[in-house]
């Protein structure tokens, strides 16, 4: 199964250790198909203790949000998380279903080429035509294999989907069932089966969902990061841990590096400075806190493998580049005007990165 | 309950939270199962006049006690009551039952005093004779409120919730079961002494406020009462000091307290206000969620609390619009019930309903039933007393005022027009019925500035000084605001002359003081008037912006012109209004430096500056005014549009003759002269009367040899501003303006309406549609 070099793992084996520390520990009533309490799957996503083993949290920022998710799905009800790009909607949905079930794997991706036989079933087609409809020939959607189970479906990226496939979710949800009609057969849900789903508010209007699915789920809209403290502490948080998945030596940045690109990052996605004293035009592209994160792994390569292995202002330098400037025309202009007005007024700290921007915009 | 009759001094103590529907009920409960022969309640003492107004028939809740000083600084203290106050209900039942009810805490005259310690004597906090003063934890001199306010959070934080209320519903509202609440809340009483750390005064003050009710209980009991016949209501916070081991408040210790002169009244409270001022002790946040959630307790109904919840924000979203279906409401209960189930709780919260409002009803975002929710919760209930019994002084002076003035029968909640002729009634005998209106008039006025919302002023229609259409409806809002206002002043008078003085102390710009200047006036007060008068000319010597001049000219000139008719001297007035309008006279033409943004406003003070210099020009120096409008009409280098305006007004006061009128615009009109100076002058002169345009036939004459001057593409230019300038007359202007052409080309008249009624041809359509090509560029 997983050995060292899967590049990324799965929630539930990732943190294995710590799921087994709170199925172990456990003290409260366990739903009918779940694998532990809510109040344990509470405690897994936003931290806490099980026994002796200290649980890393998560999901850091608004608690009460996780705790609205979990009593959702406890109702039977699907959830829906909709924010902008990078606040967390699929992590918290991998984690939520790594929890509940031990199983994140049941996962549907939206994209604009998915059908509606991705979201049900489909047919081996060798089979089909060699022995007919069967079990055997029958290929099952992740929708499907999470009704047979009594587990939790992951939809990503719904609002992705042309509405025709968005709307066979309507009876699955409703019904909770799929029938086979070629086999005569039909597929009811087990107990402890739910769907979380994720929605980009950035594609608002390209594929709205309908009112009647729309009503199927309880919807929650994921904040960005509500202060800096809290964005800097999920920046670190997150950076540590894909410096030891992807192996990267290179040392980790310092609290002052995050703080400087949280905060170039804040200014720029909010038009303002962090003091509200100064408006700032804001580029054209998502700025978001998963951004910030990549950002400076990125640095961390890049310092491991061309530089002295220190994150250098060069390094974070390139990396803000990438990041801001995604419009060439128009970001340039906006990054520039950031880095003259804002940034060069800062003082002797932001020195050095502000000439190391500056550099890169010559 | 106590086996040692007579040696246990110690009464029932019920610690309870103000405003806390669970704690009605359970005092309820108990006071049945004791059957007390005396309640006493936390609250000043000398509220306990007022007790049988609480019960009275014709009292609605929300009702509030307002004590507050009589001398300034005014000082005030607000204690309100809902229906599901445990006090109440336990004033209540005592009616009901016929049995001894009092307050016992210290009376307003001692609290107010003490409550203001601080400020009394900033040097010397030690400034109360406390007798107990040996008590108080040094720890917690240096501290201030809202390190108690944090052991508040702190405690929810540690249950796992994410605020007090939160905490305190949980565990206080929602337990139902027998004693639960009393014997927690005094629990939780015991343990909040351990932990709050309140400044040195504020502890002192609570051990004060509890020693005065020891004695209090005590004399209770000396009067024959059996101590567990007794039931003391309390915050729970000083449930636990209030037993007989604890000394009570001597008679000279409470005679050598500081006081202060107070008086004390009931008024009618709102929701609304209980809301804004939730203190975090108090709980009431949400009174109309509160007030719900008792109905459901007292028909022993409370798990119809989340159905009724959510089916009003349902119903308030259908009202204004918004379809939301039965199926929604019922997953909102659920997922709230799941929310109450993770934090072991066994109904739903206030934030549970309302996270689960927001996402099933709100699909995420608060935004769209933020008002559905605080109707929800807040509520618009108003309280009401019955008459005669919320009577401040200022209450007093406004009836005795209301039956003086003939005006008792306008007070009734439908709405009633007022028409006031402010001139002597010549036909009757006695001077105050002459001035009836007059001197209604000033009432009005007074509480106009007051902010009561009794009356409101319709737009004068005739223009005339002497006559004025008011409005009158009497809410209870309105009597909340008297009542609000009894800390101005005594007297309607007193405390408009107090609002007066305190606007003008803050007012910094003349045309604020000026408007008070014509307030006062109107309000019939020559003090204020005088007061604001010689603000106003401190104010005056610094001000150099035109529009503010302007209009403090204007507003005095409105003042001189009442004059008369308001009785009263207005000759010093005089003297400021020529200095000010002089000062305006001379900065106009420095301010008409502008762009046309900044033009509007200038040209409405030309507009007022002209009027004042009409109806007073035998103050005003008048000559000097339009020798300075005359400079401005000729400038090419000033805002054009301005100089168009003075050469308007000029017009009207006919000193421009016919030849100098088409000279001006020659010179405006003349090819190579840019655009914009013609256009600008144009619609400036338009700004004010048309028809003294439209009447110049010179006017026409010349503009039409203009026209006809041009070339084809200068034409489609010149187009461009003779439209903006025309843009604003009416359809009949216009249609005046093509007959003046007419005659000028020497075309009839109805030939010309003729052609104007025609539908467009096709040729002219097309002309039309090319001028669309047309490049604006520097236009």
């Amino acid at each position: 199964m997983s050995d060292n070099n899967t590049l990324r793992l799965p929630a539930e084996k990732l943190y294995e250790h710590e799921i087994k520390a709170l199925v172990e520990n456990e003290k409260g009533k366990i739903p009918t198909g779940w694998q532990m309490s809510p109040q344990s799957v509470l405690t897994y996503i936003t931290g806490g203790k099980a026994g002796k083993t200290k649980i890393t949290p998560k999901y850091i920022g608004n608690k009460r949000l996780v705790e609205i998710a979990i009593a959702t799905l406890l109702t039977d009800r699907a959830l829906l998380l909709i924010g902008e790009p990078g606040t967390a909607k699929s992590w918290l949905s991998e984690h939520l279903t790594a929890a509940i079930n031990g199983d994140s794997t049941n996962v549907v991706q939206g994209t604009a080429g998915t059908t509606e036989e991705q979201i049900r079933y489909s047919w081996n087609y060798a089979m089909l035509i060699a022995n007919g409809p069967s079990q055997d020939a029958l290929v099952k959607s992740p929708v499907y294999r999470a009704m047979e189970s009594g587990g939790i479906a992951r939809f990503e990226e719904i609002s992705r989907c042309s509405s025709e496939v968005q709307d066979a979710l309507i009876s699955i949800l409703s019904e909770k069932n799929i029938s086979v009609p070629e086999l005569n057969y039909e597929q009811s849900a087990r107990k402890g089966f739910s769907l979380i789903a994720t929605a980009n508010t950035r594609d608002r209007g390209v594929n709205e969902m309908s009112a009647a699915l729309k009503r199927r789920f309880n919807i929650i809209v994921l904040p960005t990061p509500g202060d800096i403290n809290t964005e800097i502490e999920i920046v670190r948080k997150r950076v540590d841990e894909m410096a030891v998945n992807l192996d990267l030596e290179a040392a980790l940045p310092t609290d002052e590096a995050v703080a400087k690109v949280v905060t170039i990052f804040r200014e720029l996605r909010s038009g303002m400075t962090l003091d509200s004293k100064e408006k700032v035009k804001p580029p054209s592209g998502v700025i978001s806190t998963a951004e910030a994160i990549s950002l400076l792994a990125n640095s961390m390569a890049l310092a491991a493998s061309f530089g002295n292995g220190k994150i250098s202002n060069e390094d974070i330098a390139a990396g803000l580049q990438g990041a801001i400037v995604k419009d060439e025309e128009k970001d340039k202009l906006v990054w520039k005007e950031y880095l003259d007005n804002v940034l060069k007024k800062r003082g002797s700290e932001w020195r050095e990165l502000y000439n190391a921007c500056k550099e890169m915009n010559r | 309950m106590s086996q040692l009759m007579g040696k246990n001094m110690t009464p029932h103590i019920f610690g309870i939270r103000h405003l806390s529907p669970g704690g009605a009920y359970h005092l309820l409960k108990f006071l049945d199962e004791i059957k007390p022969t005396a309640v006493l309640i936390e609250g000043p003492a000398d509220t306990n006049s007022q007790i049988e107004h609480f019960t009275a028939a014709g009292t609605e809740l929300p009702i509030a006690v307002l004590a507050y000083t009589e001398e300034l600084p005014v000082r005030t203290m607000f204690y309100p009551f809902a229906e599901y106050c445990p006090e109440y209900q336990a004033l209540l039942w005592a009616k009901k039952n016929n049995v001894y009810a009092q307050f016992i805490d210290l009376p307003s005259e001692v609290f107010l005093r003490l409550e203001y310690v601080n400020q009394i004597t900033p040097e010397t906090p030690n400034g109360v004779q406390a007798d107990q003063s040996d008590d108080v934890p040094q720890g917690s001199i240096t501290t201030g409120e809202d390190r108690t306010e944090s052991v508040y959070q702190l405690w929810a934080h540690l249950a796992g919730e994410d605020d007090h209320d939160t905490y305190w519903e949980r565990n206080f509202e929602h337990n139902l079961n027998k004693d639960a609440y009393r014997l927690s809340a005094s629990e939780f009483g015991r343990s909040l002494r351990e932990l709050s750390c309140d400044s040195r005064e504020e502890h002192l003050r609570t051990l004060l406020r509890e020693a005065y009710m020891r004695s209090q209980i005590q004399n209770t009991i000396r009067n024959g009462h059996e101590p567990d016949k007794i039931v003391v209501i309390t915050g729970a916070y000083h449930a636990p000091v209030l037993g007989a081991e604890y000394p009570p408040m001597t008679d000279e210790e409470f005679a050598s307290l500081p006081r202060v002169k107070t008086k004390l009244t009931l008024m009618p409270y709102s929701y609304y206000r209980l809301s804004s001022r939730s203190g975090y002790g108090a709980g009431n946040q949400a009174p109309a969620y509160f007030a719900m959630m008792w109905n459901c307790l007292i028909n022993n109904d409370r798990d119809r609390l989340s159905a009724e919840y959510l089916s009003s924000i349902v119903r308030y979203l259908r009202d204004s619009g918004t379809p939301r279906s039965a199926a929604e409401v019922i997953e909102g209960v659920r997922l709230a019930n799941a929310l109450a189930g993770l934090h072991s709780d066994s109904v739903p919260a206030l934030q549970d309903l309302r996270d689960a409002a927001i996402t099933c009803l709100g699909h995420g975002e608060l935004s769209g039933i933020a008002q559905a929710i605080v109707a929800t919760e807040v509520g618009t209930a108003i309280g009401r007393l019955p008459e005669g019994v919320s009577r401040t002084s200022i209450q007093d002076d406004f009836y005795r005022e209301l039956k003086r003035l003939k005006l008792d029968k306008y007070r009734s909640a439908i709405a009633a027009d007022l028409e006031l002729d402010l001139r002597e009634n010549r036909r009757v005998k006695s001077k105050e019925a002459a001035y009836l209106d007059l001197n209604r008039s000033f009432f009005l006025n007074r509480l106009k500035i007051l902010n009561v919302c009794f009356q409101k002023k319709k737009s004068n229609k005739e223009a005339a000084l002497w006559y004025e259409e008011w409005v009158l409806q009497w809410t209870p809002e309105a009597e909340i605001q008297l009542v609000e206002a009894t800390l101005m002043g005594e007297t309607i008078e007193l405390a408009t002359a107090y609002a007066f003085k305190e606007r003008l102390d803050n007012s910094s710009a003349i045309a604020d003081a000026a408007a008070i200047i014509r307030a006062a006036c109107e309000c019939g007060m020559p003090e204020s008037m005088e007061y604001a008068r010689s603000v106003l000319q401190k104010l005056a010597v610094d001000t150099g912006a035109l529009e503010e001049i302007a209009q403090a000219v204007f507003d005095l000139s409105v003042v001189i012109s009442y004059g008369d008719i308001r009785k009263f001297d207005s000759s010093h007035l005089i003297p400021l209004l020529e200095q000010l309008f002089l000062r305006g006279t001379l900065l106009l033409l420095n301010a008409s430096y502008c762009d046309n943004n900044a033009a509007a406003s200038i040209a409405s003070a030309i507009h007022r500056l002209n009027a004042v210099a009409l109806e007073h020009y035998t103050i005003v120096d008048e000559e000097l005014w339009l020798n300075t409008l005359a400079q401005l009409a000729e400038c090419d280098d000033r805002n054009p549009k301005l100089s168009g305006f003075a050469c308007a007004i000029l017009l009207e006061r006919n000193r421009v003759s016919n030849e100098e009128l088409s000279q001006e615009v020659a010179r405006r009109l003349s090819p190579g002269i840019e655009a914009d100076l013609g256009a600008g002058w144009f619609e400036g002169l338009s700004m004010r009367n048309r028809y003294a345009l439209l009447t110049r036939m010179p006017l026409w004459q010349y503009i039409a040899e203009y026209v006809a001057s041009l070339d084809n593409e200068q034409f489609k230019r010149a187009l461009v501003f003779l439209r903006r300038a025309f843009g604003e007359f009416s359809l009949v202007e216009k249609r005046n303006i093509c007959e003046n052409l007419a005659e000028i080309w020497g075309i009839n008249h109805n030939q010309v309406s003729e052609h104007l009624n025609e539908a467009l041809s096709p040729e002219e359509e097309q002309t039309v549609a090319e001028l669309n090509d047309f490049d604006f560029g520097d236009i």
